[in-house]
């Protein structure tokens, strides 16, 4: 057995003993949502457009990784919708940062690792650069939208007449803590992802000013602080939603 | 509030004007770089010439093009002088790099032959640095601070620790990322929640989660013998593959497990302190049904990260008509194990937040013991 085979199979064991049924569900929404970052690559290396397939795919996404991941289906609605918005709005951001730092394509050891390989593939790098970006960022996106939707929905639970100055006041609260759990995971994350990255950047003697404007360098940073950017939105626009959301059902009671 | 929040917006405002000014200065920064001089293009429309299109063998339509590009030297003993030189490119750009009109780049120009070697990107950083903390500190207001410090933080230690790898030259690089994650963690959380009983427990939790998961599957590592583990297909190794993978695992574990804990920890902690007749097996129960939340997108994240970043290789794999099997191998296989690696971590974390949660229970209920 390989490996990565037997590491899976003790994944899923523990997700099933420590998360029961929502465990089992979890793992299918990582399994399903690495699938579909595959099947991303394979469509994309057919030649389909990029733009086209970043749209399709960022609700398939969110919706595997938000409603397997949450049974609460208030919290997930409300998740989606806003986790939705936050991806286009980081979406249009990523496409203006990178056409402004022109970090896409292959890294400087390219060379080596390409030998065999099309270094004219007729796709678009650039392009393919902002669906990794998005798709990078997507993650923590969903994350944060869900935690804050949970948070708010407890808090309007517990205390059915909060008005709406004080739920956002309390969503800014709820925000705070999210964007602690998230940053950490961003962060060493991508440290993790690029560490022998740094490494050949420190042995082969490169200064601080030629780190900061090398391509694989800038485009790490700006995913990181992209990811950032998009779990901040989600803490007032969840709040947003749902407090509008929270109206309309008011709305329905009142009319039962 | 309204005041707090007013004056939460001034000094967003005030970061962000710091901050634009700080971009521009870095945009127009010449002289701080010490390899490479600064260039800017002079051509208003810079003149683009097909040479030839191309079709390789697998079908792969492409152009050759090249631009014929004026620029003037900015810095170094060249400063002043203009030259003209030519780029080679291909539209799609992957190893190959566009320039565009009146855009500044480096150039290295040996024996008054000018080479580009980049971009100049760093004031895009600054940009988005700026619009990151701005954002920060008028949503999330105070402790802000606290996060943008700890961050920096992070990123100074991790500097360290390369400085120190690349010192010891790769030896003993599992027992240096395992002491780095101590680090890491102890002063993370130290930053966050202040030196206290929670913070101890929350960091016990995290060191427990991150070295157990990462025994555990350093385990099923050799007792499987380590099959399909590609450790050559590692980016940029300069030493040793095996252990910067297993660097990069132990990295990548700790962020998550630490935000996990956090959130766990910080829970019950509010948990037992609001209600004082909570027993063991209600804690451990509502431990559970928070991991069971967090743990599914915590995992997401990470999965995202690590997979996402193969991606611009696995496409020209797969491009070039590889099997799927094949490209997975060479581009995604040691991502996916981190990711697996990272995600055990993350479920076993639920369980020593929660097993760490019920110190304060014992405490506290010792402590009342003591008062009666």
């Amino acid at each position: 057995m390989s490996t990565l085979t037997a590491l899976i199979i003790v994944l899923a064991i523990l997700m099933t003993i420590v998360g029961g049924e929502t465990g089992i569900r979890s793992f299918f929404s990582v399994l399903i949502n690495t699938m579909l970052l595959i099947l991303v690559a394979i469509l994309i290396s057919w030649g389909i457009s990029i733009p086209i397939l970043i749209l399709i795919f960022i609700p398939l996404k969110l919706v595997t990784i938000i409603f397997l991941g949450t049974h609460d289906y208030t919290v997930a609605k409300n998740s989606f919708y806003a986790a939705f918005l936050v991806c286009l709005i980081v979406s249009v951001l990523i496409l203006g940062c990178q056409w402004l730092a022109q970090a896409a394509g292959m890294g400087p050891e390219a060379g080596e690792v390409l030998v065999g390989l099309s270094q004219m593939p007729g796709l678009s790098y650039p392009m393919i650069a902002v669906a990794v970006a998005i798709f990078s960022s997507l993650g923590a996106i969903a994350e944060a939208a869900v935690a804050m939707s949970s948070g708010l929905l407890e808090i309007k639970k517990h205390n059915p007449n909060i008005s709406r100055m004080n739920l956002i006041a309390s969503g800014n609260r709820i925000g705070s803590d999210v964007l602690g759990t998230a940053m950490n995971t961003i962060l060493f994350g991508m440290f993790g992802s690029f560490l022998s990255l740094f490494l050949w950047y420190f042995r082969l003697n490169y200064s601080m000013g030629e780190v900061l404007n090398e391509k694989l360098f800038v485009n790490e940073a700006l995913i990181i602080m992209y990811s950032l950017i998009g779990v901040l939105l989600t803490v007032p626009l969840s709040t947003i939603f749902l407090s509008r959301g929270m109206n309309k059902n008011g709305v329905k009671d009142g009319s039962k | 509030m309204k005041a707090k929040n007013k004056k939460r917006y001034i000094i967003a405002l005030i970061v962000a004007v710091i901050g634009l000014v700080l971009t521009a200065c870095t945009y127009f920064a010449t002289n701080i770089y010490s390899r490479d001089d600064v260039a800017v293009i002079t051509d208003n429309v810079i003149k683009d010439r097909l040479i030839e299109k191309d079709k390789d063998v697998y079908n792969n339509v492409d152009q050759t093009r090249e631009q014929t590009l004026h620029l003037k030297v900015l810095s170094g003993k060249y400063k002043g002088r203009t030259f003209t030189t030519k780029n080679v490119y291909y539209p799609s750009q992957m190893v190959s790099q566009k320039y565009r009109a009146r855009q500044r780049i480096f150039v290295n120009i040996k024996k008054g032959d000018p080479a580009i070697v980049n971009p100049k990107r760093d004031w895009v950083l600054v940009l988005a640095l700026t619009v990151t903390i701005a954002l920060m500190i008028a949503i999330v207001g105070r402790h802000s601070f606290a996060l943008i410090i700890s961050m920096a933080l992070s990123w100074l230690i991790f500097y360290l620790v390369i400085v120190l790898d690349v010192h010891m030259n790769g030896a003993h690089i599992i027992l240096l990322f395992s002491l780095a994650d101590i680090i890491f963690s102890f002063f993370g959380l130290l930053i966050d929640q202040g030196f206290n009983k929670k913070m101890l427990a929350t960091w016990l939790a995290t060191l427990l989660g991150v070295f157990i998961s990462f025994g555990l599957c350093y385990l099923v590592m050799q007792l499987t013998g380590e099959s399909e583990m590609k450790y050559e297909t590692g980016d940029y190794a300069t030493q040793d593959p095996r252990g910067i993978f297993l660097a990069q695992t132990l990295l990548g574990i700790l962020g998550a497990v630490m935000d996990e804990s956090t959130d766990i920890i910080s829970s019950l902690y509010e948990l037992v302190q609001t209600r004082k007749d909570i027993t063991v097996n209600q804690l451990i129960k509502s431990g559970r049904t928070m991991g069971q939340e967090i743990m599914g997108p915590l995992i997401n994240v990470l999965v995202l990260i690590f997979i996402s970043g193969a991606l611009p290789m696995t496409i020209i794999y797969l491009r070039d008509n590889n099997s799927l099997g094949s490209a997975f191998g060479f581009t995604l296989s040691l991502g996916a194990t981190q990711s697996v690696i990272s995600a055990i971590g993350i479920v076993l974390t639920v369980i020593f937040a929660t097993g760490c949660s019920l110190l304060f229970l014992k405490n506290k209920k010792w402590k009342w013991g003591k008062k009666e």
